[in-house]
Formats: C-alpha cells, sequence, structure tokens
C-alpha cells in the first residue's frame, strides 16, 4: 500500500520523500480539525457529569 | 507449475503486506488520537479559559457595583490541593461549555444553587483529562482542604467534608440541596465538585463535597484569603 504510493508519486527520492512528509501532516491536520473532534463524543471516555440517563445535561 | 506456484505466494505476500501496513496504521492513528485527546485538547482549552478568564476580570475591573453578568462565567474556583489555579466558572455542564476548558454549573438534572444563596448546593463538573483536565486532580482533595469561590464582590471559603470516591453516573442526589450521600440531613451551604473517575475513562463519577465556613470581602488589591496565599 505504502510502497504502491511511493511509486506512484513524482520525482526523484527527495521529491518523493518531501511529497509524502506534506501529505502526512496534512492527514494529521484533517484528523486533529475534523476527525477527532467528532469521534471524541462518541467514545465512553470524557462523560464528567451525573445525569438520568438522558442526553448530556445541560 | 512452479511460476504459478510463486504467484499466489507473492500474492499472498502482498495480502498479508496490506493487512500489516493496515495494522500499523490503526495503531499510528490510536496513538494520535491519545495525543489529540491528553494533549491537544487541553493546549485549546487552556487558551479559550485564559482568554475567557481575562475577559470576566476586566469586566469586573471596568464595572462598578452593579448587577452580575453571568453570561460569561459567574466567577472563579480556586482549590490548591489540585494545584491547577484557577478554574472559571460558566452556566451549564454541555461538553460545548466545558471543552472550553472551564468548569459548569449544573442546570440539569437538579439546577445547581449559587454561592451567595442563602442555603442550596453549589453542583460544579469538569474535565478530569483533556479539554482543559480541570478536576484533573480531584482525587488529591482530602477532608478539610480548602475550596474557595472567587466571585467579584466576595470570597466563599468553603472547607471540604466529604470524598466520594466511586458512584454510578445515574446517580443525581449527590446534586440535591441537602446531598444525603455527603451524610447531611439538614440544609446548608454546599459546595459539590463532580467528574469522571478512573482516569482516561469515565465509567464512574467521583465526588466531592464542601461547606461554607466564611466569606470574605474582596478588597481593592483583590487580596486572596489566608487559604490562598
Amino acid at each position: 500500500m505504502y510502497a504502491w504510493i511511493w511509486r506512484h508519486l513524482p520525482g526523484n527520492a527527495w521529491v518523493k520523500a518531501l511529497t509524502s512528509l506534506v501529505l502526512v501532516l496534512g492527514i494529521v491536520y484533517l484528523l486533529f480539525q475534523y476527525v477527532f473532534p467528532w469521534a471524541e463524543p462518541l467514545l465512553p471516555f470524557n462523560d464528567v457529569t451525573v445525569d438520568n440517563g438522558m442526553a448530556v445535561a445541560r | 507449475m512452479a511460476e504459478r506456484h510463486d504467484r499466489r505466494r507473492g500474492r499472498i505476500a502482498a495480502t498479508v503486506g496490506v493487512i500489516g501496513e493496515l495494522l500499523i496504521t490503526a495503531g499510528v492513528l490510536t496513538a494520535l488520537f491519545v495525543v489529540y485527546s491528553l494533549w491537544w485538547t487541553n493546549v485549546l482549552a487552556d487558551r479559550e479559559a485564559k482568554r475567557q478568564g481575562d475577559q470576566v476580570r476586566r469586566h469586573w475591573a471596568a464595572s462598578g457595583p452593579g448587577a452580575l453578568d453571568t453570561k460569561d462565567g459567574i466567577g472563579f474556583l480556586h482549590v490548591p490541593a489540585m494545584h491547577n489555579g484557577e478554574v472559571l466558572v460558566k452556566p451549564g455542564t454541555g461538553t460545548d461549555v466545558l471543552n472550553e476548558g472551564v468548569a459548569g454549573y449544573y442546570r440539569k438534572p437538579v439546577k445547581s444553587a449559587m454561592p451567595w444563596d442563602k442555603q442550596g448546593n453549589v453542583t460544579l463538573a469538569a474535565h478530569r483529562d483533556g479539554h482543559g483536565a480541570k478536576f484533573h486532580n480531584i482525587h488529591k482533595i482530602g477532608t478539610g482542604d480548602p475550596v474557595v469561590f472567587e466571585t467579584r464582590d466576595v470570597w466563599y471559603v468553603y472547607k471540604v467534608f466529604k470524598e466520594l470516591k466511586e458512584t454510578s453516573r445515574f446517580d443525581v442526589s449527590v446534586l440535591d440541596p441537602v446531598p444525603k450521600e455527603s451524610g447531611k440531613t439538614a440544609p446548608g451551604r454546599y459546595l459539590t465538585l463532580t467528574t469522571c473517575t478512573p482516569m482516561y475513562t469515565s465509567d464512574y463519577r467521583y465526588v466531592v463535597w464542601a461547606e461554607l465556613v466564611r466569606t470574605e470581602k474582596v478588597d481593592a488589591k483583590r487580596t486572596p484569603p489566608k487559604e490562598l496565599r
């Protein structure tokens, strides 16, 4: 999978390495900015209030 | 014959390789999520809490005596035992509020009292981990420790009298005006801190109760009461 991506990136090894780095940083940005904030409330790690089993008390 | 055998082995090896890469990817994603929850959300929340806290203090400094503006926050909570400075207190306990790195007072399921009410229970919630983790060190609070609620004009000094180290997340009676589980039977001026426990999960709730011992008028220099010095 990653070997396939590497083969299909244009340029020589340095250009490929730089492109890969940019791609990785872009993916991390997307994860931190959009994916994780969306996923977090769905996971049972961070409910701090007592409630009667309804949605989070406001 | 041999060629076909080789080709099949090549395909199996490729499949195993892809599965391996996917597993590594899943591991990296999980690690990134941990970094996000335990570090990045704190960075964001602390920044936001600082901004809002400064705003409240500026507002206090600017406005003379008059109506209290509860929209920005009603005051700051100081718990020396938690070693985390001051925590802004805002209305509501929804994730949108608590994720700003503040403590929220309950509006549901049991409405919180205000520190200046003649009697009642001031009930607060904040995150144990991530999003500022304002109640991270709640387990370091012991009986007798001071909890100070700072409003514009008054320091409310409470003393902790009971910790409930684990209770059900449905145990809303801890928020009652007279919380029976704390051992109290008569109305008084109580303060309740709630957060999740054990750390890093939210299977149960951790509760700390305190009782008002005295109030102190805020002076011109905002000299903190002796519990905070």
